[in-house]
Parts: C-alpha cells; sequence; structure tokens
C-alpha cells in the first residue's frame, strides 16, 4: 500500500512540472499576455523578471523530464544517484514555491500565483500555497524509491488507480485553475466581440435568398460600402431600380452558422426607401 | 473568394475627402435594413454636406475659434461661422495654463468656449490654448523632455516638463522613462505640448502590457460604464462633434492603416524598441462590440448629467492601453470607453483641464 502511493508520485509530479511548463509557455507565445503581471516574478526588480521567469521554466522543464528519466530501469542498470538528486530538487524546488507564495500573498494580495500561466489569475489563498506543500512532500515520499515497475497484479493496479484517483481529487480541490479551465471550456464570444473576415460575410450575403432576389438591380460590380456594427455587417452596392439610381443595403447577421440577412432598397438621391424591409431569411452557408 | 481585393477600399479612412457624407449616411441605411430609426438627433447629423457643416448644427454649447479680441466685458472669435461677439460677465472663468481672468487672454489663441445655456450668448467657460498628449514614451531626453507616441493614427508628440510643473505630474506619473504611458494636459506651443496637469495616474505596467478585460458571457452589457477622456482635434475639424472608438472592427477600419504606417529609417533602432501599437495589445480592460466610423452611440457625462448622441468619428484604439478610472465624481469602472473630440468633450459639460469625466455609453442609440 505504503509502496503503491509512493509509486504514483513520480507520474503525478513530472505531470504537474511538465503541465505547469507548458501552461506558462503558452503564456509567453501569446503576444497579449502579460509575462510577469501574476507570478511571484513580479515580486523581483523589472530588469530580472524575465530571467527569473525563464529560470522557473527551465527548473519545471528539466525536473519534469529527469523524474521521467529517472523513473525506470534502462540497460543494465539504473542510475540511483541523479534519481535522488532529481527527487530531492523537485522537493526543494516546491519547497521553494511555498516560501514565494506566502511572500506574494502578504505583498500582492490581488495577484494570481501564474503557476499555470495566465489560468492562475485567481489570488493567492491557503489552497493556492498548500498545493506546493503537498507536491513537496510527495517528491520527498520518492526519495529512494526504487525503479518504477508495472502492477504485477490486477489488485495492484486496481490499487495504484485509486490512489492517483484520491491525490488528483486532493490536488484539484487545491488548484482554483480547475474553475478557469471549465469557464473557458464552455465559453462562446458574443457575436459583437467575435472577429469574423469581410470575405466570410460576403460569402455568406452571396448564398442568400436576399442576394439573389437583388442581384439583377446591382449595377456594380463590388460594394460602394462595408460596415459594422454589434452583430451586423452592412454591405452597399450601387444599383438600378424603378428607373432610377438606387442603393441597396444588405445587413448581414455575424454568427457562424445561417446568418439571417436583410436587405432595402433606397433612392440615392431622396434616400426614400423603395423595397421592403425588415424581411428576414437564413442563407445556407 | 469574391471582391476580396476590393477590401482595402472600403477600410474607414477618415482623410478621405469623400469619407463623411459615406460616414453619416451609414446610420440611415443602417435604420433602412433593420427597419428602425436611431435617433431624431439622426436628422441633425445628417444634415449638411461637409464635417464642419455638421458640427456647427449640431454643437449648442461649445463654440470654437481664434481670439480676435477680449477686454473685460466681450469676447470676440474668430468662428467657422464668421466673426463672434461674447459679453463677459463677472462669473465667466478662463483657462490659459491655469485659471486666469477672461481679460488676461491674448489675441491669436486658440480657445474653445461653453455657452451657460444652449446657443445663448453667455459664456460660462473659456480655454485657451489647452492641448494634451496621451500615449507610451517612446524617447527620454534629460529630465524634461518626452517624445510620446500617440498611436498609429495620431503620431509622435514633443512633451516638455518645466521645473514649475515637475513635482506635480511626477506624483501621477513616477515612471517617465520609455515604455510607459503618459497623459498631460498643458499648453499648446509650435511643435511641442508643455506639459502642466497630470491628467490620470500612470497605470503600473507597460504600455504594451495592459490587462486583459474578462470574459464576456451572453452578451456585452447595454449601457456600459467607464471613462470619457479629450484629444486633440489633430487633422480633423476643431468644431467636429466626434469621439475616437477604441474597438473599431479590424476587418474594415483602423488596423489596415495601423499596419502600414510609415516608420522613419533613423528610428527603428532606438525609438520604435518603445512603440506599442495598440492594436496589437488586445482588448484593453474593458470589453466593446465592434463598431465602426459613423455608428451613433448615446453618451452621458454622468457627473454633469448631460448626454447627447455623437457619432464615432475615428480609431482611439489607444484608449485601450489605459486600464485607469476617473473620479471627477466618484469613482468610475475601470477603462477608457471613448476618447471624444475637444468640441464633443465640452458639449457634454466636461471639464477640458480636468481631463476625463464619468460616463455611460449606450451603444446603437
Amino acid at each position: 500500500m505504503l509502496t503503491a502511493i509512493r509509486e504514483v508520485q513520480i507520474p503525478l509530479l513530472a505531470a504537474m512540472l511538465l503541465g505547469a511548463c507548458l501552461a506558462k509557455a503558452w503564456r509567453a507565445w501569446r503576444p497579449h499576455a502579460h509575462p510577469a503581471r501574476s507570478d511571484p516574478a513580479g515580486l523581483f526588480p523589472a530588469d530580472l523578471r524575465r530571467p527569473i521567469m525563464i529560470l522557473v521554466f527551465a527548473a519545471e522543464l528539466g525536473l519534469g523530464l529527469g523524474l521521467i528519466g529517472t523513473a525506470v530501469e534502462f540497460g543494465r542498470g539504473w542510475p540511483a544517484l541523479p534519481a535522488t538528486v532529481v527527487r530531492t530538487g523537485t522537493a526543494l524546488f516546491f519547497l521553494v514555491a511555498v516560501g514565494a507564495l506566502n511572500e506574494m500573498r502578504q505583498r500582492r494580495p490581488d495577484a494570481g500565483c501564474g503557476c499555470f500561466g495566465e489560468l492562475s489569475g485567481t489570488p493567492i489563498g491557503l489552497r493556492t500555497i498548500a498545493r506546493p506543500g503537498l507536491l513537496c512532500a510527495s517528491a520527498v515520499a520518492t526519495l529512494g524509491l526504487p525503479p518504477l515497475r508495472m502492477p504485477s497484479s490486477p489488485a495492484e493496479a486496481e490499487l495504484w488507480l485509486a490512489v492517483l484517483a484520491f491525490e488528483l481529487a486532493l490536488i484539484a480541490f487545491l488548484s482554483p485553475e480547475l474553475s478557469e479551465i471549465m469557464v473557458r471550456l464552455g465559453y462562446s464570444e458574443p457575436c459583437e466581440l467575435r472577429r469574423m473576415p469581410v470575405g466570410r460575410t460576403m460569402s455568406a450575403l452571396h448564398a442568400s435568398a436576399q442576394w439573389r432576389r437583388y442581384a439583377g438591380q446591382v449595377s456594380a460590380g463590388s460594394p460602394s460600402d462595408v460596415w459594422r456594427e454589434g452583430c451586423w455587417r452592412f454591405v452597399v452596392y450601387l444599383g438600378y431600380a424603378r428607373g432610377r439610381p438606387v442603393d441597396i443595403v444588405f445587413a448581414v447577421h455575424l454568427q457562424s452558422r445561417r446568418p439571417a440577412v436583410r436587405a432595402a432598397v433606397l433612392d440615392a438621391d431622396t434616400d426614400e426607401v423603395l423595397g421592403p424591409t425588415g424581411t428576414r431569411e437564413s442563407a445556407v452557408l | 473568394m469574391r471582391h476580396l481585393a476590393d477590401i482595402s477600399r472600403w477600410c474607414d479612412d477618415v482623410t478621405d475627402s469623400a469619407s463623411p457624407t459615406r460616414f453619416a449616411r451609414r446610420s440611415l441605411l443602417k435604420a433602412a435594413v433593420l427597419g428602425r430609426r436611431d435617433e431624431s438627433d439622426l436628422s441633425l447629423i445628417l444634415t449638411g454636406n461637409s464635417d464642419a457643416g455638421v458640427a456647427d448644427r449640431s454643437l449648442v454649447y461649445a463654440v470654437t475659434g481664434r481670439i480676435l479680441d477680449v477686454s473685460p466685458h466681450i469676447l470676440v472669435l474668430h468662428t467657422d461661422a464668421g466673426e463672434q461677439r461674447f459679453p463677459l460677465t463677472a462669473s465667466a472663468e478662463a483657462w490659459r495654463g491655469g485659471p486666469v481672468p477672461p481679460a488676461a487672454l491674448r489675441q491669436g489663441d486658440h480657445a474653445i468656449i461653453r455657452r451657460r445655456h444652449p446657443g445663448g450668448p453667455v459664456l460660462d467657460r473659456i480655454w485657451a490654448e489647452i492641448g494634451r498628449v496621451t500615449g507610451t514614451i517612446i524617447e527620454r531626453d534629460g529630465p524634461a523632455s518626452l517624445l510620446v507616441d500617440e498611436g498609429p493614427a495620431k503620431g509622435r508628440r514633443i512633451v516638455l516638463i518645466r521645473p514649475e510643473a515637475a513635482s506635480r505630474i511626477q506624483v501621477r506619473f513616477p515612471r517617465l522613462e520609455p515604455g510607459y504611458l503618459i497623459d498631460v494636459i498643458g499648453l499648446k506651443h509650435d511643435g511641442y505640448l508643455q506639459a502642466l496637469i497630470p491628467a490620470t495616474s500612470q497605470p503600473p505596467y507597460r504600455a504594451g502590457h495592459p490587462p486583459a478585460a474578462p470574459m464576456v458571457s451572453g452578451h456585452v452589457p447595454d449601457p456600459v460604464s467607464g471613462t470619457a477622456v479629450w484629444h486633440e482635434p489633430g487633422e480633423e475639424p476643431e468644431n467636429l462633434l466626434g469621439l475616437a472608438y477604441p474597438a473599431l472592427d479590424p476587418e474594415t477600419s483602423c488596423e489596415h492603416a495601423a499596419s502600414m504606417s510609415p516608420v522613419c529609417p533613423g528610428d527603428q533602432n532606438t525609438v520604435e524598441e518603445w512603440a506599442v501599437d495598440p492594436h496589437a495589445t488586445g482588448s484593453g480592460c474593458v470589453r466593446l462590440p465592434y463598431l465602426s466610423v459613423g455608428s451613433l452611440i448615446r453618451l452621458r457625462n454622468d457627473c454633469a448629467e448631460q448626454d447627447r448622441v455623437v457619432p464615432v468619428t475615428s480609431c482611439g484604439a489607444t484608449a485601450r492601453l489605459f486600464c485607469d478610472r476617473c473620479v471627477t465624481c466618484g469613482t468610475s469602472r475601470k477603462g477608457r470607453i471613448a476618447d471624444l473630440t475637444m468640441a464633443a468633450f465640452v458639449e457634454l459639460g466636461g471639464a477640458l483641464e480636468v481631463g476625463c469625466f464619468n460616463a455611460t455609453m449606450m451603444i446603437g442609440a
């Protein structure tokens, strides 16, 4: 039982370290992200923040890969010393994290821990500090552990899974990032905030029944004006109808599928509305 | 895809001489196709064939012009409508680098005035030679000279801070260093602004890293609250009633122009390192729906309790960089929602030397 608990810690620690590493890399790669807004690097002078972020990133990557690389036996022997060094380093890393987060909580109570990049924007609380404490204890538990092996029986495999599930649940309880992930998974940007290429609007318009209805009156090859207001994009064509020059206005709703398209015809000189308004139909993209 | 090659000609180039009429018709066309009329004010905005004409008919409180003569009893102003005379009462206040008696204003000064009553002759406030620089510090020369980038649409300005104003400005702007934001009000001179008043408190982050706005579920709330500020006219008519909107549609508006903004070859190594393209920094700390030049917005000055329908007349992406609050009357929500022309700011009851007012904006007014 105790051995099973100790053996589970190594893949778990490696997954946590590499996950944090990937989340930080994702934030650094995104152009709109702030590099040192919500992590302990913000405690340092501006010139040192970037080197410290790189150091933390490199430590997480190195320890994560090191834990995996020294976990199992390759070839003739098992490198006991490197495994002990990596596991001790992991324990020290999380111990330092506990201290840094505690300091950050006192000096910047509004800041997040930044442990998992921009997912970690929630202000640091006791749960956030307890998590690296738990992981530090996990790393200490792996010291002196022999190489990992596959479970020898179904009962042992079940015990492994049960320990893993319990510990994952405990980490989830200590992780404010979980609620942020759930929000993001279910998030759909409102249509008025969504960028929509003009080309897609034109495709939707040209596939619509409203376009087919008024295309014969259009006298220009391209629109005279295109603009957007909230969830609608408007397209104006010059045309000729009832013996006079007209403006044919189309409004295309900026939803992804089956956008509504409306049309109106105005006298170009008097602005009198000639065509029907409010005729709603759904075009097939 | 049909007509993609023509996208560039739809872009909202406000310097295009044919554009004002095109933009002004947009609300009419929108109302026709969506089957609703926007506002009674629309007819005011749509009458007139030029920007100047539009603004002259729309402004009822604000008047802009050049001072031809001033005495303790009368102010003579040269405006687009010709020479106008305004009697000065004892309660009239004037600003020229600070509070001054109206008689201390100078001939030739550019002035903007606010009438006490709509269309009436009696003056309430006069501002002379007031200017503002808002943007990113990209170069510092000694303790008192700054080069500020106001964004791709407005270009760069020189700001001089004299010793008598330095402490006042540095209390609110402690980092007068390249890469940080600045927003100061002062006296306009040929080629530079003499900074006198901090218009806000300096955001603690570097200009290129404004905080991200919270995610919005459902639809963007309408009305939206925040801060309204003002900007100098630049290439716009001085008496234009309008606003620079921080979230113009990136597909047809100023982001295209921004990517094409020229760069001086000599600037590339030093100055360009700190220049920030506000279009590349995200939406800022307030999420606003995408609109276009010509869209109508009903803006309310929560401090003066005045509201007007104001058309979007230019790109205000630099406002996205400022995640600040206005404290003119209470504390506003974070974020700048409108960057008004000087005339519009005064028309809505704002005091130019204060720099902002707490505002509520109704979109699709």
